[in-house]
């Protein structure tokens, strides 16, 4: 079979669709929502958590550490200054708990000698724990942070002091909430495959029907089948595209968000990235071969987006379902175009490598699909009814 | 050289195309005449191969459409009576999109191009985009389109219809062009007046027949009117 025509028609569908700023939206647009609409949730989910942390702590013996009274206002704390018997005031229940700086402080400090502070508090006091803790925890990374500089000035790496550091991954309801956005992306990129070539293929299908060329095209010298393989690559092309800017983008997004504020490890490795691709991008072909299966049927473009807004179901499909049920990946579910995906997908996000074979048959059912899809319209080109009616 | 063998064609309940022959030599320019609704486009798509006839054949230099539509779509260049354009797309990438769905090498493409764009008066428009196009600057796309693979057989359904004087006379002068490059021209018409001053065969059909057919002369005398346009009334009026 000789593919000149379907070149011919890939080229000309490809600067058609390129100066059609509807496709062009579509496809762009699209891309660039999801990684922002993630980006500003994880900046308010870490803002949430900053507000709730503002502790108030009572304090005897301010002026003896301003400099690190400041640093630990910076921190989220407010002081509040007061006379009384600690101990006895924290007994009362008066003050959750009181710092205690005493005079000999700056002068130890400036000795780089270790310097003490108090911290009065009743250990039997569930509530204020976590107060307590927190306090503790940051006058100690203050702490900390001046040895390093002392050691640092010394020409000493504070990293010797160092020798194992422990990583702190909660799954507390927070982080919860963090994990479930970062599991919309592998629908996302699903999503992707079916929105971004949707305007070429519906332009090139019910379009062309639409302002009446398409019996002018169908009296040249050419297969129905080339015609419609040509629409077809220029729509997965638009299709493909918007999966790579998607999947970049979410990858930049991530790098960007400072996700171990919120004690969440999640990192997007180029391994993962191949591995997406690898999946997604058979879709992209069943996407729009499906596309410009639906979109011969519709006489305009507004006609064709009611019928496609039903196809885009299909792929969030996997996803909905898996947030409810969650799904254990099984061989017959690569055979399902769409749900082998979403399997792939959480399995390579989710850091597991799945086997070659399964990406192999998941592509070729999606390709088959497509294929499918690709015969059927170019047979629909041939009846009168599509051709002449508008 | 254009056959048409006895063809039929029925959409539902109505019978569209209802046993029409007739013939169109090369270097003559042959007149599909009838009213609106009489089978004209129909009979043309079936020539052109996107509508299939229920029985009879129709072919072009020999080369039947229900054999190798494809054969008979490289010989003839077609304006379909849909005159729709891609709006994003040039008057020259039209024509260029065209020529090389008729695989035309890139030297021939150029040079067909180049001169339609100046036989039809399309300089102007050549490297603008479709949208916004008048009805004339349509036209012209459109057959420029169609002729861009030199075709040996011409068929072009209303070229006139809508169009102003000026526009209405380039496609006269095109059709007389045409002939004299002893191409076989089949055009489709309602207006009397206009097949009269152009054709050197009329073919007059009505509800799907061919009423009459011959030279302009020959009609006269068959319908005993000396006026073309009362004898194409009194001859599609006795089919009626």
């Amino acid at each position: 079979m000789n593919f000149a025509a379907a070149g011919t028609v890939f080229k000309k569908e490809l600067t058609d669709g390129i100066r059609d700023r509807r496709a062009v939206m579509t496809a762009m647009v699209f891309p660039i929502l999801g990684p922002a609409m993630i980006y500003f949730m994880f900046n308010a989910l870490i803002d949430l958590r900053k507000d709730l942390e503002e502790i108030e702590v009572a304090v005897i013996g301010r002026e003896h550490a301003p400099a690190m009274i400041d640093w630990l206002t910076q921190h989220n704390v407010t002081f509040k200054d007061v006379t009384e018997d600690p101990k006895q005031a924290v007994r009362d229940k008066i003050h959750d708990m009181v710092l205690v700086i005493p005079a000999g402080f700056q002068h130890r400090f400036a000795q780089s000698r270790s310097a003490v502070v108090e911290l009065v508090n009743d250990g039997s006091r569930t509530d204020a724990r976590n107060a307590v803790g927190q306090i503790r925890n940051l006058i100690t990374s203050y702490g900390r942070q001046i040895g390093a500089f002392r050691l640092v000035s010394r020409g000493v790496s504070p990293e010797i002091t160092q020798a194992v550091i422990v990583q702190n991954i909660e799954v507390a309801s927070k982080q919860q909430i963090a994990a479930r956005i970062l599991n919309v992306i592998p629908m996302y990129i699903v999503l992707a495959a079916f929105v971004c070539g949707m305007g070429l293929a519906v332009d090139s299908t019910a379009g062309e029907r639409e302002r009446a060329t398409l019996e002018a095209l169908l009296i040249n010298p050419v297969r129905r089948t080339q015609i419609v393989i040509g629409k077809w690559l220029a729509a997965s092309l638009f299709a493909a595209v918007g999966i790579l800017l998607t999947l970049f983008l979410c990858f930049f997004t991530l790098k960007k968000v400072p996700l171990e504020e919120i004690g969440l490890s999640f990192t997007l490795g180029w391994g993962q990235i191949v591995g997406m691709l690898a999946a997604v991008f058979p879709l992209a072909f069943m996407a729009t071969g499906l596309q410009l299966l639906l979109g011969i049927f519709a006489k305009s473009f507004k006609d064709a987006q009611s019928y496609i807004g039903v196809l885009v179901l299909i792929p969030v499909l996997p996803g909905i379902i898996g947030t409810l049920y969650p799904i254990q990946g099984k061989a017959w579910m690569n055979l399902v175009p769409a749900l082998g995906q979403h399997i792939l997908l959480m399995d390579v996000v989710g850091g597991k490598a799945p086997a070659i074979w399964n990406f192999v048959v998941s592509g070729i059912t999606a390709l088959l699909v497509a294929l499918v899809c690709v015969k059927l319209t170019a047979y629909l080109f041939r009846r009168e009814r599509i051709i002449f009616s508008r | 050289m254009i056959r048409v063998e006895n063809i039929y064609k029925q959409f539902g309940d109505v019978t569209a195309v209802n046993g029409v022959s007739f013939k169109a030599e090369n270097g003559q320019v042959t007149g599909l005449l009838g009213p609106n609704g009489a089978g004209k486009s129909t009979t043309l798509r079936m020539l052109y191969g996107l509508v299939e006839p229920d029985a009879g054949a129709a072919s072009v230099d020999g080369v039947y459409v229900n054999d190798d539509s494809i054969a008979v779509q490289q010989r003839i260049g077609v304006l379909p009576d849909t005159h729709g354009l891609y709006t994003r797309l040039t008057a020259r990438e039209h024509i260029h999109y065209f020529g090389q769905l008729h695989e035309l090498d890139r030297k021939t493409l150029l040079e067909t191009t180049d001169h339609l764009i100046e036989l039809l008066d399309m300089g102007s428009i050549a490297e603008r985009r479709a949208e916004g196009f008048s009805q004339g600057e349509r036209m012209k796309v459109c057959l420029a389109r169609a002729l861009v693979h030199q075709p040996p057989n011409v068929l072009l359904d209303e070229p006139t219809v809508g169009l102003d004087v000026m526009s209405t006379r380039t496609v006269r002068e095109l059709i007389g062009k045409l002939r004299q490059e002893n191409k076989a021209v089949l055009f489709s018409s309602h207006l009397m007046h206009e097949v009269s001053s152009l054709c050197d065969q009329i073919v007059i059909i009505s509800a799907g027949k061919v009423v009459a057919q011959g030279t302009p002369d020959r009609i006269r005398d068959l319908s005993g009117q000396q006026d073309l346009e009362e004898a194409f009334v009194t001859l599609t009026e006795r089919t009626e």
